[in-house]
This record gives C-alpha cells, sequence and structure tokens, in this order.
C-alpha cells in the first residue's frame, strides 16, 4: 500500500477516449466508481420496490426512503416543489451511495473531487435560475432586490445578494468536497500511524493500540459524515429552491 | 374499544373518545412540517466548517465575478478589488445570519426571513 494520504484521490485512466473539443473525456476510475454508485442506487430501487401490499422489511427500507425525502422537499420548499422531487431524490441517493462506497477498501470516494461536487452544485443552482425564470418570468430577480429601502443602498445590497445567490451552491460543493476529503485523509494518516508503529517493534508495537482505537472511531465517524453530508446537501437543495417559489420574502 | 359483537359498548365511549384523541393528536404532530435545520450539522466541527466555508467562498465569488467584469471591460485590477470588498460584505452577512439561526435554534429566537418557511407560513 502506498503511504501517501492524498495518493487514494488520484485519477487513474481506464478507457482512453478521444478528445471532444480539446477536453479528455477519458474513462476513468472516478467515472467507473460513479457508474458502479448510480448502478447501485438502481439495483437498491429495483430489489425493494417489489409493490407487495405488507412490505417486507426490504421493501419498507425503500419506502421510508422515498418518504423521507418527499416529506423533506414538502416541509422546507412546499407542497407545490414535489416536481423537484426527483432530482432531490436523485441527488441525495448519489451522494450517500457514493460516500458510502466509498468508505470501503480500495474503492474510489468520487465525492471528494471538487469536480464532481461542483457539477452538482451548478446543476442545481442552474435548475433554481431556469426554473425561476421559467415559473415567475422576469420578476423573478426581484430576489436580489429587497424592498422598502432607500434608494442609494440599493447599490450595496444588490450585488451583495447576487454574490450570496452565487457562493450559496459554491459552499455546498466545497463543503461536501471537504468533508469527505479531510475524512478520508484522516482515516489514511491514522492507519499508516498503525503500520508505522507496529514496524518498530518492540514496546512502540505496543503503542499502536491507541491509533487502532482512533481508526475504528474515526470509521464510525466517517459513516456517520457520509450519511449526513448526503443529507445536508439534499436539504440545502431544497432551501435553494425556495427562492423558485418565493419571490417576494 | 369494541365487544365482540363489534358495537361500541356505551360504558367505555368516554375513555375511547380520549384514547381516538390522542391518538388524532399524535397523528398531526407527525404530519407536521418540520425544522430540519435543526439536524443540519449540530456538532460544533460542523459549525466551524460551516461558517468558515461560507465566509470563503463568498469572497471567492466575489473576487471571481471582479475579475470576470475586469476581463470583459479591461479594466484590471479595479473590479477585482471592488468584487473583494463587496464578497467581504456577502461573506460577513451570511456568517451573520448563519450564526443567527445556530442561535435560534438553541434559544426561542424568531428567525430570520431567509429560513426554510416556519410551521404558520406553509399552507396546505
Amino acid at each position: 500500500m502506498a503511504n501517501d494520504p492524498m495518493k487514494q484521490f488520484e485519477i487513474k485512466k481506464i478507457l482512453e477516449l478521444p478528445q471532444i473539443a480539446g477536453q479528455d473525456i477519458s474513462f476513468t476510475n472516478s467515472s467507473l466508481w460513479m457508474v458502479i454508485g448510480v448502478v447501485a442506487v438502481i439495483v437498491f430501487f429495483a430489489l425493494t420496490t417489489k409493490g407487495k401490499l405488507i412490505p417486507g422489511r426490504m421493501q419498507s427500507l425503500g419506502e421510508m426512503s422515498y418518504e423521507f425525502i418527499a416529506n423533506m422537499v414538502k416541509d422546507t420548499t412546499g407542497p407545490e416543489a414535489m416536481k423537484f422531487f426527483p432530482f432531490v431524490f436523485c441527488l441525495f441517493f448519489f451522494i450517500l451511495f457514493a460516500n458510502i462506497i466509498g468508505m470501503n477498501p480500495y474503492a474510489f470516494t468520487t465525492t471528494s473531487h471538487l469536480a464532481v461536487t461542483v457539477a452538482m452544485a451548478l446543476f442545481t443552482i442552474g435548475i433554481v435560475i431556469v426554473a425561476g425564470i421559467w415559473k415567475n418570468g422576469f420578476k423573478w430577480f426581484k430576489i436580489f432586490v429587497p424592498s422598502d429601502l432607500p434608494l442609494p443602498m440599493y447599490l450595496l445590497i444588490v450585488p451583495i445578494e447576487i454574490i450570496s445567490f452565487l457562493s450559496r451552491p459554491v459552499t455546498l460543493a466545497v463543503r461536501l468536497f471537504a468533508n469527505m476529503t479531510a475524512g478520508h485523509v484522516m482515516l489514511k494518516l491514522f492507519a499508516i500511524f498503525i503500520a508505522f508503529l507496529v514496524g518498530k517493534g518492540g514496546l512502540m508495537a505496543g503503542a499502536a493500540i491507541v491509533p487502532i482505537i482512533g481508526t475504528l472511531g474515526l470509521v464510525a465517524l466517517e459513516f456517520l459524515v457520509a450519511g449526513l453530508q448526503a443529507f445536508v446537501f439534499a436539504i440545502l437543495t431544497c432551501v435553494y429552491l425556495n427562492d423558485v417559489y418565493h419571490v417576494d420574502h | 374499544m369494541s365487544n365482540k359483537n363489534g358495537t361500541s359498548s356505551p360504558k367505555a365511549s368516554s375513555s375511547d373518545l380520549t384514547a381516538l384523541e390522542d391518538r388524532v393528536k399524535a397523528a398531526q404532530e407527525r404530519h407536521k412540517p418540520k425544522d430540519y435545520s435543526q439536524n443540519d450539522d449540530g456538532s460544533l466541527l460542523g459549525m466551524a466548517w460551516r461558517l468558515s466555508t461560507e465566509l470563503v467562498v463568498s469572497i471567492l465569488v466575489g473576487m471571481g465575478l471582479g475579475y470576470g467584469l475586469d476581463m470583459l471591460f479591461g479594466t484590471k485590477p479595479w473590479c477585482l478589488f471592488i468584487g473583494l470588498g463587496f464578497g467581504f460584505a456577502a461573506g460577513i452577512r451570511s456568517v451573520l445570519a448563519t450564526a443567527d439561526k445556530m442561535d435560534a435554534k438553541t434559544s426561542d429566537i424568531p428567525i430570520g426571513d431567509d429560513m426554510p418557511l416556519s410551521d404558520d407560513e406553509l399552507d396546505y
């Protein structure tokens, strides 16, 4: 095993593909694990949604996850936002599965790359902008212009509002990326430390028990973070979708 | 609740009613919109992550916009500086708003207006 904690994030090309418009579109290990994640989500829901009247254990799991996201969308954005339910649902389960698959040894954590998380965040804000203009027309731009302000204040407030609006999805992406990367680096460091202490032998090898306990705790924490970050991404997407429906706030 | 014949006995009806009332209340409680932001990164580390990324990202976005305007108008470096200022202002503003929300969770302070709608604002 490599003992460089950053090595696990390395992108390797698996299948070379011709460039399109100067962009490298080769199939990489990241792409492979994304495909595995998507297939896992599809298989999970194919197996758990048999539609039996009395749900078994697995079917309840599938139904509960549906209800969980449905309630989240309804509660944070309102029932009219259920149009976006499929989007939030896909987002949540893709991130959740990507995070959890990434916890397996030898697996690649796709969400630990800014490119992946930013793509999801940009898609989210794109949806908010397009749907907002679609639904409200150009009145939608009023979200940048708070009412009841003295005229000169608008010169200051409007750019600030625009920057806050644009920075929210970036925050989303950075948060997911930073959490996953930091967690995996920390795990790797602790694990390397165990090997290092055992390699020293003698009394030092006995001291390896400390990082072993640390690693165990970190693994549990990372599973929590994997779920929590998927949840946070989904819930904040719902909060941003508020801007589509509630223009005059 | 009901006897063997499926008719409810008049004696038990008052306690039945209260039991039913309790169940209705519990069901209504379940269907109430929950405040999910409560669950959002409750830990101290989560708060720190959230606040710091918000500030840094706002500044970077402001600078990015300024840089873009510079490229557009050829006014290097002035829009970048202005963007930096606005980005900083936006960052501080959103950090304060988030901190307010975090405070509001622990005490019963009315929450700011960019929160997801509260219970009474949602109409079903």
